[in-house]
C-alpha cells in the first residue's frame, strides 16, 4: 500500500503522530496494514476492534485513539502517540480518518476487481478446458473423469462423483469419482429412498446438504461433511426439454466453506456442459461401432462373393455369365458351377428363404455341400435329393428352404437334365426366340421329405440359352410399387439372345435399376445365363 | 396389412388383407399356433384381400401346414388370385396344400 503509507508518512511530518492501519483477517486474525513510522509489529495490546465510536487506548509506546475505517468493517485507523503535539488526538482522527477512507476504498476496490478477475479466470479456464474435451473424442467414462478432476480443483472438492443413468436397469451408475476409486461405488437405484443422487436426478433439483443431514451408506464412499448434488441435464440439439443424464456429487472442500449461490451457479452451468460431453462421447461411440458394423458387413459381403464362383471355371465348354446382387450386405441367393467328366457343365442357382446373416450361413453351407454332390451324381435329381439330406437338419432346426434348380448340360449328347426344386423361373430360350419353362418337379428343399426327381429335354448347342433368375429380379419394385416382372425379363433376353451371356446379363441389371430408381432391393437379385 | 381371425362353424378362419412378407409372417404364425394350442384344429386362410405373398411368407404357410398337422389338424388355403395360384403352382407348392377356390368350398368339405 506505497500511497497510504506516504500518506501516514507526511502526516507525520506535520503533526509529530504515528498512525497505524489495521487489517482484521478473514481466519479472525489482526494483521498490520501500513504504518508510519515503521516500529513495532506487535499488535497485542490492540483491544477487541468494534465498529462502536472512537476509543483511546494505552499502547507500549503512549496514547492511541482507534477507530472504524468506514466500509467493510475490516480495517480500523490508529492515531497516536504524537511526539509534539497538544492538540488532542481526537482531531487528529477527525482529519485522517476521511482521507484514509478515501484513499483505502479505491484500493480495497481495485483488489476486489483483481479478485473476482482471478476468479472469473478460473471459471474461463475450466470453461474452457471442458470445452476441449467436448472436441475430443472419447469414451464417455474418460470424459467423465476429466471434468470431475477440472471442476473439484476449481471449487476445492477433495471428494465427488460423476453418475449416470442407465434406463435398463432404472440406476444411477458411478462412471468417475474423486477421492474413492471408482470401481469401489455400487449403482443406485432410483427409487433409493435415502439417496441424494437419486431424489436430485427424480425432481431434477439441486440439492445441498449441510455436515451430516441426509447421510446415506451408498453415498459415504464420496461424502465428508456438506455435499452438492447437481441434476447433469442435456438439451437435445433440435430443441426440446432438458433431459436428466445423471447426477454430479460434489463434498469436502478444502476450504470447509459451504457452497455458496454463486458456487451452485456455475456448477449449474457447468453439469449442462457435461451433459453435452457425456452425450456427444455417447454419439461418437455409436458412430463408432456403426462404422465398425458396416465395415464387417463389407467384409461379409466380400466374403460371401468370393464364394461364388468365376464363370471361366466351366470355359470353354460353357459360356456362362452370373450376377448376385444381395438386398443387404449379404443374403441367401447363389449360383454354383461345376465342369463335370466328359465336357458336361452342371448348373445350379439357388435361393435360401430370407436373407441377411441367417440365410447367408445356410447359403455358404449349400454351396460347399452342392460343390460335393455334384461330382458325385450325375444324375441332377440325386444331386439335389444329396444336397436335401445334407441340409435338411439346419433347414428344418431353423424353419428355412431352398429353392434350387440344378441342369448338366451335356453338349456331346444335346441333352439338358434337370431337376428343379420348387424354383419358379427356370427358361431355355432357343434361337429362334421360342422360349420354355423347366417348371418345378418338386417343392422347395426342406419343405417336404421327399427326394426331388430330374427331367431331360434336347439341347442345342451353341445356340439355346439357359436363363435362370430368382424372384428378387421379378419382385424388384419401382417408386409406384410396380414389380418388375417375368415377362419384362423374359422379353429383354428374346431381344437379345444372339449376344453373348455376359452382355445379356448387363442388359438385364441395368433395365432392373432403371425400373427400381432409388427404391431399394427388398431381395437379393440373382441371375445366370448359359450357353454351351 | 392385419390378419382377421373369426371362427365359422368348427374352422377358424384367417383373412389375410395387403401382403403376407417378411415383416409380418411372424404375426400370422403366432396367431394361428395361439389358436392351435387353445385346441382349433380346423384351419383356413383366405387370400382373397391379399395382393403378394413372398417367399419367407411361403415358409410361414409350410411350417404352419406341418404344425398343424402334427396336431391332428389342417390348414386349408382359399381364393388365391392368378399371380399367387401361379406362383403355388410354379413352386410346387399346390401339392403340399389343400387349395380350394371360395372360401364356402373350402368350409362345406372340412
Amino acid at each position: 500500500m506505497p500511497r497510504l503509507n506516504s500518506v501516514l508518512a507526511g502526516f507525520h511530518d506535520v503533526t509529530g503522530c504515528a498512525s497505524t492501519v489495521f487489517l482484521r483477517e478473514e481466519t479472525g486474525k489482526l494483521r498490520i496494514y501500513a504504518m508510519a513510522p515503521e516500529t513495532a509489529t506487535d499488535t497485542s495490546w490492540v483491544p477487541t476492534l468494534g465498529s462502536g465510536p472512537p476509543t483511546v487506548v494505552e499502547s507500549p509506546d503512549g496514547l492511541v485513539i482507534i477507530a472504524v475505517v468506514p466500509g467493510p468493517q475490516r480495517l480500523w485507523l490508529a492515531v497516536g502517540p504524537c511526539s509534539r503535539s497538544t492538540t488532542s488526538l481526537d482531531r487528529f482522527l477527525h482529519f485522517l480518518l476521511p482521507v484514509v477512507s478515501q484513499l483505502l476504498q479505491s484500493s480495497l476496490e481495485a483488489e476486489h476487481a483483481a479478485n473476482e478477475l482471478a476468479e472469473r479466470y478460473e471459471e474461463i479456464n475450466l470453461l474452457y478446458s471442458i470445452s476441449e474435451i467436448l472436441g475430443r473424442s472419447v469414451a464417455e467414462e474418460d470424459t467423465a473423469a476429466t471434468i470431475l478432476r477440472e471442476v473439484s480443483d476449481t471449487v476445492g472438492a477433495r471428494r465427488g462423483s460423476i453418475l449416470v443413468y442407465s434406463a435398463d436397469t432404472n440406476s444411477l451408475r458411478p462412471i468417475a469419482s474423486r477421492g474413492v476409486d471408482v470401481a469401489e461405488l455400487q449403482p443406485i437405484h432410483l427409487n433409493d429412498a435415502c439417496s441424494l443422487s437419486a431424489a436430485a436426478f427424480r425432481d431434477q433439483r439441486v440439492i445441498l446438504a449441510e455436515g451430516d443431514d441426509g447421510a446415506c451408506p451408498a453415498e459415504a464412499p464420496y461424502r465428508r461433511g456438506s455435499i452438492l448434488t447437481l441434476p447433469i441435464m442435456w438439451t437435445p440439439p433440435e430443441g426440446g426439454t432438458a433431459q436428466p443424464l445423471g447426477v454430479v456429487n460434489l463434498s469436502d472442500r478444502a476450504s470447509r466453506r459451504i457452497f455458496s449461490a454463486g458456487d451452485q451457479k456455475l456448477l449449474m452451468a457447468i453439469a449442462t456442459q457435461i451433459g453435452t460431453a457425456i452425450q456427444n462421447a455417447r454419439l461418437v461411440r455409436a458412430s463408432l461401432e456403426q462404422q465398425r458394423l458396416l465395415h464387417e458387413m463389407g467384409l461379409a459381403h466380400d466374403l460371401q462373393m468370393t464364394l461364388l464362383p468365376r464363370s471361366s471355371a466351366v470355359a470353354p465348354e460353357a459360356d456362362v455369365a452370373a450376377r448376385v446382387t444381395p438386398a443387404e450386405s449379404v443374403g441367401g441367393d447363389f449360383y454354383h458351377l461345376f465342369r463335370l467328366s466328359e465336357a458336361r457343365t452342371g448348373v445350379m442357382l439357388g435361393d435360401v428363404s430370407g436373407h441377411g446373416y441367417r440365410a447367408a450361413l445356410i447359403m455358404a453351407l449349400a454351396m460347399s455341400a452342392s460343390a460335393i454332390h455334384a461330382q458325385a451324381n450325375a444324375d441332377p435329381g440325386a444331386m439335389l435329393a444329396a444336397l436335401l439330406s445334407t441340409l435338411s437338419e439346419e433347414l428344418s432346426s431353423t424353419e428355412m428352404f431352398i429353392s434350387a434348380f440344378y441342369a448338366v448340360i451335356d453338349r456331346a449328347q444335346s441333352t439338358l437334365h434337370f431337376g428343379n426344386a420348387g424354383h419358379p423361373h427356370a427358361f431355355v430360350i432357343a434361337a429362334d426366340g421360342t422360349t420354355e419353362r423347366l417348371a418345378a418337379i418338386d417343392p422347395p428343399l426342406g419343405m417336404v421329405d421327399v427326394p426331388p426327381s430330374a427331367n431331360a429335354r434336347p439341347w442345342e448347342s451353341a445356340s439355346d440359352l439357359l436363363l435362370l433368375f430368382t424372384d428378387g429380379v421379378t419382385d424388384a419394385v419401382n417408386a409406384n410399387g410396380e414389380r418388375y416382372g417375368e415377362q419384362r425379363v423374359l422379353d429383354l433376353v428374346r431381344t437379345h439372345r444372339a449376344e453373348k451371356p455376359a452382355t445379356i446379363i448387363d442388359h438385364i441389371f441395368q433395365a432392373l435399376d432403371v425400373h427400381k430408381g432409388d427404391e431399394p432391393l427388398l431381395d437379393d437379385a440373382a441371375c445366370v445365363v448359359v450357353r454351351s | 396389412m392385419s390378419f382377421a381371425i373369426k371362427k365359422q362353424s368348427e374352422v377358424v378362419v384367417v383373412d389375410v388383407e395387403g401382403q403376407l412378407i417378411v415383416g409380418n409372417r411372424q404375426e400370422l404364425k403366432q396367431k394361428v399356433l395361439d389358436e392351435l394350442e387353445r385346441g382349433e384344429r380346423k384351419f383356413l386362410i383366405d387370400f382373397s384381400q391379399t395382393g403378394y405373398i413372398d417367399s419367407s411368407g411361403l415358409g410361414v404357410l409350410v411350417s404352419l401346414s406341418k404344425k398343424i398337422r402334427e396336431q391332428g389338424g389342417e390348414l386349408r388355403l382359399a381364393n388365391l388370385n392368378e399371380d399367387l395360384k401361379t406362383l403355388f403352382e410354379l413352386t410346387k407348392l399346390d401339392t403340399l396344400f389343400q387349395i380350394a377356390d371360395t372360401r364356402e368350398r373350402a368350409l362345406e368339405t372340412f
